[in-house]
């Protein structure tokens, strides 16, 4: 998976919702900047989901997310996990 | 020590470059060392330091459920590397909020970083859904503007700004591990270091550790942890057990970096420290380690999934424990191994 394809961030919203079995639909107006954990998550996630996700995204992408406090940026929002995929893959090329 | 770069009424703005790292502990360390003189990583800062520990202690609660800790008591690692590194280190604990942030302003205004312990709660440049009452912390000042103090938080990409209020509360905050203001900081370094005998005090402390003969550290612990952990729902009940295991993955998943994520920090450091010594024997013992931290985290996924009820999630807390008891005998077998490559490196070489 190209990391620095543009749609990376709806990649990544898809493989959210899948690891995360979100069954609800997700608000039509939903940016790539909303919380993806917490209280105000419109994804209605928490803290173990966290731990889906980066596996999910791990496997995926072959970059190790790794078991760190940078999770607690990387998972503030989307936007933020594409950015630091991105990072994690270009440190890796 | 800091270069001061600005100064005036404003406060005093030290010269220090920030370096995103993967524990706060480890990477402040690191950047105190480098900013005095020492070029260290934070991977190695991490392994002289003795980072890598299990406890498992049910006698101890947070929050009413059992202590697991992947990790050192917080202030070790600093502790530990800096003097094993050639380093002076000075720290301090103040009786009240306004003492401490006083001695704060003056270590700044004589030009020195300081490292603090802070609870995470009260930080606020956090997003408010990922603050949780952590009190050990661990962040670097490097100036003052106004009120406004200049935080290197190793967590995040980029230097941010606290306000006076803030920094106070997040360095007062009550509860386990309560900070009571700790501040410290690198004050002088040797012109050289030792770093075979600073590596193998590392691994020595840390093979020793994680193979002390107590039911309730080291691999034995994490043995210990599955034992308990397959008898949680007749001991406990489902809701209980499903409490205690949501604690276990959050205190190796968030709480001062994750039982996984302190293996493969560990693991980096057996690597380098394989490249520094000529050592290819480490650099096996890293992919080993590295490969447990990968089944640390198949245990947090399978026992998230299980929390959560999903589908396709294991039947039994029996399951999730065989994992645990596998990466506790992995541990076993490469802390053995590794004592053995400990004693077998020649001193001086």
């Amino acid at each position: 998976m190209p990391a620095s394809s543009p749609e990376l961030e709806n990649d990544l919203q898809a493989l959210i919702v899948k690891s995360c079995n979100i069954e609800f639909d997700l608000p039509d107006d939903l940016t790539h900047d909303e919380p993806l954990i917490g209280p105000e998550s419109p994804y209605g996630l928490d803290s173990l989901d966290a731990v889906e996700i980066i596996v999910a995204v791990q496997r995926r992408y072959k970059v190790r997310i790794g078991a760190d406090e940078n999770n607690r940026e990387a998972l503030r929002s989307v936007k933020a996990l594409a950015a630091y995929v991105r990072q994690l893959q270009a440190a890796q090329a | 020590m800091g270069e001061q770069i600005l100064s005036g009424d404003a406060g005093p703005v030290l010269e220090f470059r920030h370096r995103q790292s993967a524990h706060c502990e480890s990477g402040v360390t690191s950047n105190l060392l480098r900013d005095a003189g020492r070029d260290v990583s934070e991977a190695m800062v991490f392994g002289v330091g003795s980072g890598l520990f299990f406890a498992y202690l049910p006698f101890l609660r947070i929050g009413s459920l059992p202590l697991t800790t992947y990790r050192t008591f917080p202030g070790a690692v600093f502790r530990k590397a800096a003097l094993r590194l050639g380093a002076q280190i000075e720290r301090r604990k103040f009786g009240t909020a306004a003492a401490a942030m006083d001695g704060l302003d003056a270590m700044l205004d004589q030009g020195q970083c300081v490292g603090c312990q802070t609870g995470v709660y009260w930080l606020p440049y956090f997003p408010s859904s990922m603050r949780f009452h952590f009190n050990a912390h661990h962040i670097v000042i490097y100036g003052r503007q106004g009120d406004e103090y200049l935080v290197s938080d190793p967590t995040l990409e980029h230097p941010v700004t606290i306000s006076r209020r803030n920094l106070a509360k997040a360095r007062f905050a009550r509860g386990p591990l309560a900070p009571h203001g700790k501040m410290f900081w690198v004050s002088q370094t040797t012109a050289t270091v030792d770093w075979r005998q600073a590596i193998m005090a590392g691994l020595r402390e840390t093979c020793g550790a994680m193979r002390l003969p107590v039911p309730l550290v080291g691999w034995r612990g994490i043995r210990f942890l599955a034992s308990r952990m397959a008898k949680w729902p007749q001991r406990l009940g489902a809701e209980r057990a499903s409490l205690c295991l949501g604690s276990v993955i959050r205190m190796q998943e968030e709480i001062g970096t994750g039982g996984g994520g302190f293996r493969f920090i560990f693991a980096a450091f057996l690597q380098e420290a394989a490249d520094r010594l000529q050592e290819p024997r480490l650099a096996a013992m890293s992919e080993r380690l590295t490969a447990v931290g990968d089944r640390w985290r198949d245990f947090a996924l399978e026992a998230s999934r299980f929390c959560k009820g999903r589908d396709d999630a294991v039947e039994s807390t029996t399951e999730l424990a065989a994992i645990i008891a596998d990466c506790g005998e992995r541990e076993r077998g490469i802390f053995t191994e590794l004592a053995a490559i400990t004693r077998s490196l020649k001193v001086g070489q």
